[in-house]
Parts: C-alpha cells; structure tokens; sequence
C-alpha cells in the first residue's frame, strides 16, 4: 500500500517537472533533459517485468499525451522498463530483499550510477531513432543522442543526491 | 501441450513488452498521417487544460517583450494607415466617386480576416513540433487555416476541438510553404531541416532569380492558406542545388517560436471555393 502512494507521488511530481518545466528547457536549443525516467529506476527492484513495463509504459503515454508526441515517448519508455530488470541483474547482488529501491546506498555510487547511464542510453538512442524516422541527419542525430544522454544522466545523479528518501532508507 | 502453456506463461513479460511497442507503433505511425487522433494530443480537453494553465503563468514573464514588440507593430500599423489615407485622398480628389462599387469590389478582392488566439504549449525541441493554441472550433477555427504572430508566418491548423486547436508550424518537416523574394514572382518551396528553430531552409527557386543576403521572404500567395506578401524571413545564405538549376536558400526567420506567446488565425472566405475547384480540376484531369 505505501509503495502503491509512493509510486503514484513519483508518478505524479516527475510528469508535473517534466511537463511544466523541464519541457521548456533547450539548452544550447540541443538538449532537453528527461528526468521522468528518473521513475522507472525508482521503482522497488522486487518488481517484476511485467509490473516494470505496464508502469513504464503508462509513463510514457502521458507524456505524449501533455506534450503532444503521440507514441514516441511511450515506445522509448516500454523498451527502458522492459530492459530494467536486465540491467538490475548486471549488477545484482545476492542479497537484494524485495523492497529495496536503487540509489547510492543499496548499489554503492558507481553501481548505481552505471545503472542510470545505461537505462538513460538505452531509452535516448529508442527516442531519438524514433523521432528521426520523419526526418534522419545522421550527425546531427548523434550529437543530440550523446548529449542528451549526458545531461539526463547528470540530472538524474543530481536529483538522487538530493532525495531524502534514499538517505532515510538504510 | 502443457509444456507449451507453461513456456508461454513463462515468457509472458516478452509478449507484453512486444504488445504494448505495437500498440505505441500504432499511435506513432497514426500521428504522422495527416489526420492524427485528438485524443492523444493537447487538443483533448483535460491536458490542454494543464499546458494552458502553463501558458497562463509563463505568458506574464514574457509580457514586457510583447509590449515593446507591440508597439512597435502599432507604429508600423499606424503609418501604413497614414500612408494609406493619402493614397486614397490622392485617388479621390477631384473625381466623381462611385461609393456603392468601390466597397463591393474591395470586399471581393480581399477575403481575409483574422482570429486572435493564445499560444497554451508550445515545442521546439523535437524534430516534428507542434503548438496547441486557446481557439477552436466554437470560434469558427477549421483545419487548413494559416497562423501567423505578430511578425510573420508560423504555421497551418491541422486539429480543431471545441475550444483548443493544433498547429502544425514551420518547424515541423511536414510542413512546406510556397514562398518568394519580396519584388520578384518566381516562387520555391520553404521547409525545415530540423536544426535551429531560427533558420529554416527555401528550395527550388530558379537560378535566375535576383537576390542578396538580407532580402525579404514572403509568402506567394499561390495556396488559399496564406495571402500574399506575409513575412516569412531573412535571406541568410545561399547556394546552388545540386544540378545547378536551383538556388537553396538558408532563412532566418521572422518568427521568433521561442518566444511565441500570441498569434492570430487567418480565415479566408474563399478557401473552401478554391480547394474545391482545384480538386476538380485535378479529378477531370
């Protein structure tokens, strides 16, 4: 029950930051950051697949849906909860109980942050192949790739180490 | 068979994830045909109404730049009104008028009037944007009608819902807008190359046209969308197309879609009568 509020006041503050403020940032008019993935990785690494992908894919499609990109985000989102479990599995260690949540504490700074890297890359270069079927300029195509990923990938370690729920955790 | 249960049963997370990238495929691939689903786009009810409660907090911050961009407008208005009281002195002086033809043939002659509207979300980031505007149906806003803002050309209206309509702008690779060089009348096709929201790209003009860096761009006038002569842009630079025989043109255009907070809908009395006849004319063909 209390992962069930959590999860939905997660839900619900990230699509707000996302959609409200997030959205209007394009920094070196190039990179807009997406840290709304920054739920799929929150989300209790006791989750199984199915769990993971239906909640990522139900993220995706409100983002769409406020920010007028139907499919797109939602695409991206299934492919980057589906692969979730996998990369958790990487870096898993025996003794993981159901509840634990990832962050900085229970995998330890370059765990964590390595989980991020991929999660984010694998859901960047899902979004923007996506978004370059109208229109494909292959150079232009990796410059936003790469530095996308960079600067979610950087946010998303930034926010962590500011959320106190992870602190409070251990 | 009870193997064959238990290995799908087993397997069951791949069937889901495959099913819902289908089901996102779909509404990927019904977006980009020309006819999109307003149920997943801001022009559905409950998510214009969050991105519009956006526009109504960011429309203050900007309101100053406005201002200033607004008077300015209101100058140029004014004293194209001044000039415009002259000429028609000039003309009227000292000739019999004939009042009732003169206003009949001027209607007729331009059939345009235009709507105001607010922009409620707007994007430039992506590769294909879109920008939701405050006017819909219930306003007399149809698809197909020309948006422009107060300095120069934005867009087409592609969705209509009752209060909010969608539009496709200018940076939006869908998008393609019969333009020419202020003064000359050879026309080529304007489109974006999903680089900077402030350059967008004029393609087959013929080599023959004259030009420098920094004349204007307008509109052609050639679709029933847009009247002739409306701003478009800058030309910024410029070279020859590969076989030699046309010009592309960089332009830095007029319309600043950072910045984009107020914009007006252009109807035109005729559009209907135009297209119609056109596609007669296609089908006879």
């Amino acid at each position: 029950m209390i992962n069930i509020v959590r999860n939905l006041a997660y839900f619900v503050i990230l699509i707000l930051v996302q959609i409200l403020l997030l959205n209007n940032i394009h920094f070196l008019r190039l990179v807009t950051p997406f840290l709304y993935i920054y739920f799929i990785i929150k989300l209790p690494v006791g989750y199984t697949s199915v769990q993971v992908t239906i909640l990522s894919f139900l993220l995706g499609i409100v983002i769409d849906m406020l920010s007028n990109t139907p499919g797109m985000h939602a695409a991206a989102c299934t492919l980057a909860g589906f692969a979730r479990p996998f990369i958790i599995q990487i870096f898993m260690r025996e003794n993981l109980s159901e509840n634990l949540i990832p962050s900085y504490k229970t995998f330890g700074y370059g765990h964590f942050i390595r989980i991020v890297l991929l999660l984010v890359t694998v859901h960047h270069v899902a979004l923007f192949l996506i978004e370059s079927v109208t229109l494909f300029d292959p150079l232009f195509l990796t410059i936003r790739v790469v530095a996308g990923i960079a600067t979610t990938t950087v946010l998303i370690c930034a926010v962590e180490s500011f959320n106190k729920e992870s602190r409070r955790n251990d | 068979m009870r193997r064959l249960l238990d290995f799908l049963v087993g397997k069951r997370h791949w069937f889901l994830f495959l099913l819902l990238e289908a089901i996102s495929f779909i509404f990927i691939y019904r977006n980009n045909a020309y006819q999109q689903s307003v149920m997943l786009s801001t022009a559905n009810m409950a998510s214009a109404r969050i991105v519009s409660f956006t526009g109504a907090v960011t429309s203050y911050l900007k309101l100053q730049d406005k201002n200033k961009a607004l008077v300015e407008r209101n100058g140029q208005l004014e004293i194209e009104v001044l000039r415009l009281r002259r000429q028609v002195e000039a003309m009227t002086a000292d000739t019999t008028v004939f009042r009732g033809f003169i206003s009949n043939e001027n209607e007729r002659l331009f059939p345009y009037n235009v709507v105001a509207a607010k922009v409620v979300n707007n994007s430039v980031m992506y590769l294909s944007n879109y920008i939701t505007i405050d006017k819909g149906r219930n306003d007399g806003i149809k698809p197909d009608m020309g948006v422009i803002s107060e300095s120069g050309v934005v867009g087409i209206v592609s969705k209509v819902s009752d209060h909010y309509a969608v539009v496709i702008p200018l940076l939006n690779p869908k998008f393609r807008l019969s333009c020419k060089v202020l003064g000359s009348s050879y026309f080529g096709s304007m489109s974006w190359d999903g680089r900077s929201a402030r350059y967008a790209k004029l393609d087959e003009l013929p080599r023959h046209v004259e030009f420098k860096e920094g004349d204007i761009i307008v509109t052609s006038g050639f679709s029933a969308i847009f009247p002739e002569g409306i701003m478009v842009g800058n030309v910024s630079s410029f070279e020859r197309q590969r076989n030699d025989n046309f010009y592309s043109l960089t332009v830095q255009l007029a319309t600043d879609f950072h910045h984009l907070s107020n914009v007006m809908v252009i109807r035109n009395y005729h559009q209907e009568e135009q297209t119609q006849l056109e596609q007669e004319a296609k089908i006879n063909d």
